[in-house]
């Protein structure tokens, strides 16, 4: 066999035009312009998270202490090290208008800052003015910036005073940016003051929760790597946290990078219905080059040199769409860059980049060959005796064996590029693993519509109701559509009812569930001398149902039988950050200890703890183990002496380590306390603690889930997009089998009109068996989806699973509704054309 | 008969219908002479078509052997059967069964390079010419009459110089004065080329002019005569 001339040959075939392929381009382009797209915007991001890592630190370089300033030895290690140092500290409080009853109270997140804030970058401030300029006191008040969401919740406008503990600002000004608001996530809208001007709100006393960064900028010639190491090894077991501008948002990056990736991996769902189309597509366009096969054939070519005729045809094609599907996907983010931009709290840098559309090309190539390969090969075994009768149907199923393995070998390379481009291989394992599953399920699903219809059209049930009989028999028949329809609409059916089942389930158990439960108010920084006027206060209300109080220290746990925590422990949540660290004498009430002993009464020997049971085990930590705590910058080493259960689902108060009184009640710390009130009486009771202790903060629960609701509805929202790119290709995948039935459907109309039969029976007999299809690719969505949604609440989430039934029934009827409409569109020629005509041209 | 170019013996073909299994042949025994012509002739449905492809390789026989040029083609895979016919067979058919996407020249040509002629498409322009088509080689089939796209698919059939020439019915779809025209351009090709030629036909001047006709019935060699003693 010569290659040449098999390439020779596929490029005359090739002069037919593109038009036959139509739906296998709409395919290849779309399932690859999702997965370049998503990839570009994440690189986009990543891209400007590194372009812009000074700016959104705030420095080249910067250390961070919890919950006290920098000790003289790091001081003059910063001395050292930087050319210029900034100081910022951060903290919670409640921003305050009016005075008694009249008064209005707001949480906030206050940033107070010395006089080189920002290092790099400006603060855009409303009116436009300087930072300098906006914090100078006025008539001896001084100055504040603040959010527009906290001005708008207090009623501010800019000229107001408003009050920080018992400190009074002057509201001079709108922060429109600020440069190094991306790498602080927070809850509550944010206040800028000076440090100085704080001295007399009494908001940062003795254990006051507060957080310190020293920012720095460094001489060009630095090497940031070295200064990281050192900084770690002098002061690391004190409590520092360091961060440069090589990653300036971590957290963030982190949260992009994943996000993205799960967005791929729904787009991989887009292309594998996409590969449905591709396949069908291909198939469909083999099969009306049977003849031409067979004529190959009978002069002479071989089996090899038909495959690589219709592999180059298909592979050339494939590359055409692989190159617009990249195209689209790089261009569409481009195009959009203003209007993605002004969406993100993130700098992005909008370029082409060639590493997503890599990705994406890789995808495409390996999904193209996937399903490809299969009906180019039995192209092999159509004989040439198809010339003489219609032996379509009578090709083998199998090609050769080589073509089954390189199949399999394909598919194995797909997930093995999956896993190695997802963030989280686990979570791409799962969704690949779902959609084969999934995809699994619609061929029997498939299978078994087209058998039971066959049946049901044979049986005397339908005897009489001819157009009833000719729809199952249709969905049944040899030509039926039926494959590759449920198999395209259900899959994107089923992602789509996933994401439902899955968001509807999270906010349920968040929003609705939640509230039941939580308290009402969070309380922190209640100074031990304040504890019993707070719980004279809210115990003596008749509103209040319940309070929970207990003191609270943070600490970072560095070491764990003296190595360190890291090293032990990789990444694990418990050990990535500071930490709730609470103490108590006697047992709380309703502790369940699981294991070892809690400590007698005025303990007074060397420190003990018990560990939150769950963590613990992940932590891989037993009875006797050292934990070592670093609170304050002073080390606490630990044994621990029992483990108990931590339930974290009620959002009450719940510490991950409890140690014994004796080994903290003499460090500076505060109380935290939980306050379950009915919701009238929630303003009054803000009010008077709010007016007695102006230091205290306090969170609203509701306000808190509201947010996290609100955060939930953003990912839902991203996957559904995704999800609905899934829907689109399986869209253009059903238009695309409609269309290739499309002259069957034809024939029969112009037989059944020959032999009697109305438009209106006709067009009803189309329109059931697209219902048929649709509504059978929606069942199947909604068992996917529940499916995936038990799994998701059951194992990731770990609570209870509700069906929804709202989304699960709107999934049905679109499917149905959606298969219905392309039915109808394509039923309309067939029913138009005159018999005579169609039947002549078959003769 | 001692100088068979091809052979038959005891074939039976049967086809998997909708309703179940089909007889189309039953017990075929039959020679073809080197370089004479044999005309199929019989009702619709009684197996001439399938005899012929059953000839030609292009179907296998549920039993019983066919042999051409002495090589047993039962017991060839469908590769083998289809370098054989490259290098000795061409085949007409009555829907002419050119590629579309293809000019009258590539259609030619396309067995010639499949065998692996240099001269593919000379040898092609040729054999475009020889069969008065000269003017029209670079036309899709599309552009050509009936009469023209046979005459195409006679020349792609006849450019590899076959040692054996089969016919479906090459006329079937044409009018009485190009059928003549194509049926005097099939004898010429095979006669100047000393091909051996297997014409399934319903025409009886037409099978009039072969040297023999098998009459078939039921898939059953019903007679086998000259063509004077079939007239």
């Amino acid at each position: 066999m010569s290659f040449g001339i098999a390439a020779r040959i596929a490029r005359r075939e090739l002069r037919g035009g593109l038009k036959d392929f139509r739906i296998f381009l709409a395919c290849l382009i779309l399932g690859i312009a999702a997965i370049a797209a998503v990839g570009s915007v994440r690189t986009a991001i990543e891209q400007g998270l590194r372009n812009e890592g000074a700016t959104i630190l705030g420095g080249d370089a910067e250390m961070e202490f919890v919950y006290r300033y920098a000790s003289d030895a790091e001081q003059a290690w910063l001395k050292i090290n930087a050319s210029t140092v900034s100081e910022i500290v951060k903290f919670r409080s409640m921003a305050v208008t009016g005075k008694g009853d009249n008064s209005q109270r707001a949480l906030t997140e206050v940033k107070a800052i010395d006089s080189l804030y920002p290092i790099y970058g400006t603060v855009s401030l409303s009116p436009d003015m300087t930072l300098a300029a906006a914090l100078t006191p006025q008539d001896g008040i001084p100055s504040a910036i603040a959010g527009r969401v906290l001005a708008d919740r207090l009623g501010l406008s800019v000229g107001d005073t408003f009050r920080l503990g018992s400190q009074d600002f002057r509201l001079s000004a709108l922060v429109i940016k600020e440069p190094d608001s991306a790498a602080d996530f927070s809850f509550a809208p944010r206040t800028i003051v000076r440090a100085q001007d704080l001295q007399a709100s009494g908001l940062l006393g003795p254990g006051t929760l507060f957080d310190s960064y020293y920012r720095m900028r460094l001489p060009p010639d630095a090497d940031i790597k070295a200064l990281q190491d050192n900084a770690n090894s002098l002061f690391r077991d004190t409590g520092m946290r360091w961060r440069d501008k090589r990653n300036g948002a971590p957290g963030i990056e982190r949260f992009v990078e994943r996000i993205a990736s799960f967005l791929v991996l729904v787009g991989l769902a887009g292309l594998a219905v996409g590969g449905i189309g591709v396949s069908a597509a291909v198939r469909t366009y083999l099969e009306t080059k049977t003849s031409v096969i067979a004529t190959l054939k009978t002069l002479g070519a071989e089996g090899r040199t038909i495959f690589w005729i219709y592999f180059l045809q298909i592979g050339f094609l494939s590359l055409i769409g692989i190159t617009l599907g990249l195209v689209l996907g790089a261009a569409v983010p481009f195009l959009f860059a203003p209007l993605i931009a002004a969406q993100l709290p993130l700098p992005a840098d909008f370029s082409i980049h060639w590493s997503p559309l890599a990705e994406a090309a890789s995808y495409g190539i390996l999904t193209a060959l996937l399903f490809t390969l299969w009906p180019i090969a039995r192209t092999e075994n159509i004989r040439p005796a198809a010339l003489f009768r219609d032996s379509v149907n009578r090709i083998a199923f199998w090609p050769r064996p080589v073509y089954v393995l390189l199949t399999a070998g394909v598919l194995a390379a797909l997930i093995g590029v999956s896993l190695a481009y997802a963030s989280v291989p686990k979570l791409a394992m799962w969704t690949l693993g779902g959609i084969v599953a999934a995809m699994v399920v619609l061929v029997l699903a498939a299978m078994a519509v087209k058998y039971l219809s066959r049946r049901l059209a044979k049986t005397g049930l339908l005897r009489g109701k001819t157009a009833l009989r000719l729809a199952f028999g249709a969905v049944g028949g040899p030509q039926s559509e039926a494959s590759s329809v449920i198999l395209s609409l259900g899959l994107g059916l089923s992602v789509l009812a996933a994401i439902g089942q899955i968001d509807a389930n999270l906010r349920g158990a968040i929003a609705d569930e939640l509230p039941d439960i939580a308290p009402s108010f969070f309380f922190v920084d209640i100074q031990p001398d304040q504890l019993e006027g707070f719980l004279a206060r809210t115990q003596g209300d008749a509103d209040v149902s319940r309070v929970d109080t207990v003191p609270m220290l943070r600490g970072v746990i560095t070491r764990i039988n003296g190595r360190p925590a890291r090293e032990v422990a990789g990444d694990h949540w418990v050990i990535s950050g500071d930490r709730g660290v609470t103490y108590a004498d006697a047992i709380p009430a309703k502790t369940q200890i699981t294991k070892g002993e809690w400590w007698p009464l005025d303990y007074n020997g060397p420190p003990l703890v018990s560990f939150a049971e769950e963590e613990g085990s992940e932590l891989g930590l037993k009875l006797g183990d050292m934990i070592t705590v670093n609170i304050l910058g002073r080390d606490i080493e630990a044994k621990i002496a029992s483990f108990r259960i931590v339930d974290f689902s009620t959002a009450g108060i719940g510490f991950v380590l409890t140690m014994n009184a004796n080994a903290l009640k003499s460090a500076p710390h505060t109380n935290i306390a939980t306050v379950y009130v009915n919701e009238n009486a929630e303003g009054k009771l803000l009010r008077d603690l709010g007016n007695t202790f102006p230091n205290i903060t306090a969170i609203r629960v509701k306000d808190a889930i509201d947010q996290v609701v609100e955060a939930l509805g953003s990912i839902a929202a991203a996957t559904s997009y995704a999800a609905i790119a899934t829907l689109i290709t399986g869209f253009v995948v059903l238009i695309g089998a409609a269309a290739a039935g499309e002259r069957a459907r034809e024939y029969e109309a112009a037989i059944l009109k020959t032999v009697g039969a109305t438009r209106g029976q006709i067009l009803f007999s189309f329109a059931l068996r697209s219902a048929i299809l649709g509504a059978a690719a929606g069942l199947v969505a909604i068992f996917a989806g529940a499916a995936a949604g038990w799994g998701v609440m059951r194992f990731v989430m770990e609570t209870t699973y509700h069906f929804e039934p709202i989304s699960a029934i709107s999934i049905v009827l679109g499917g149905a509704l959606v298969t219905l409409g392309a039915g109808l569109y394509f039923a309309w020629r067939p029913l138009a054309a005159r018999p005579a005509g169609i039947l002549r041209a078959r003769e | 008969m001692s100088d068979a170019i091809l052979s038959l013996r005891d074939v039976r073909l049967v086809l998997m219908g909708n309703a179940g299994p089909v007889n189309i042949l039953n017990g075929i025994d039959l020679d073809v002479e080197r370089g004479k012509a044999l005309g199929l002739v019989g009702p619709s449905g009684s197996g001439k078509s399938s005899l012929l492809m059953l000839l030609g390789g292009l179907e296998k026989a549920t039993s019983g052997t066919v042999t051409a040029l002495g090589q047993n083609l039962s017991a060839m895979n469908e590769d083998a059967l289809a370098r054989f016919r490259r290098d000795n067979m061409g085949v007409v058919f009555q829907s002419f069964h050119l590629i579309p996407t293809m000019t009258a020249l590539e259609n030619v040509a396309t067995p010639l390079e499949l065998a692996g002629h240099r001269d593919a498409f000379e040898r092609a322009r040729a054999e475009l010419e020889l069969v008065g088509l000269g003017t029209r080689v670079d036309h899709y089939p599309a552009q050509l009459s009936g009469g023209e796209q046979q005459r195409v698919a006679l020349a792609r059939a006849a450019a590899p110089r076959p040692k054996i020439l089969l016919a479906d019915e090459p006329t079937g779809n044409l009018d009485g004065e190009t059928s003549d025209a194509i049926v005097k351009l099939l004898f010429d090709l095979s006669d100047r080329f000393a091909a051996t030629l297997v014409l399934v036909t319903h025409s009886r001047e037409l099978a009039a002019r072969c040297d023999r006709v098998v009459r078939l019935k039921d898939g059953r060699i019903e007679e086998t005569a000259t063509a004077e003693a079939a007239q």
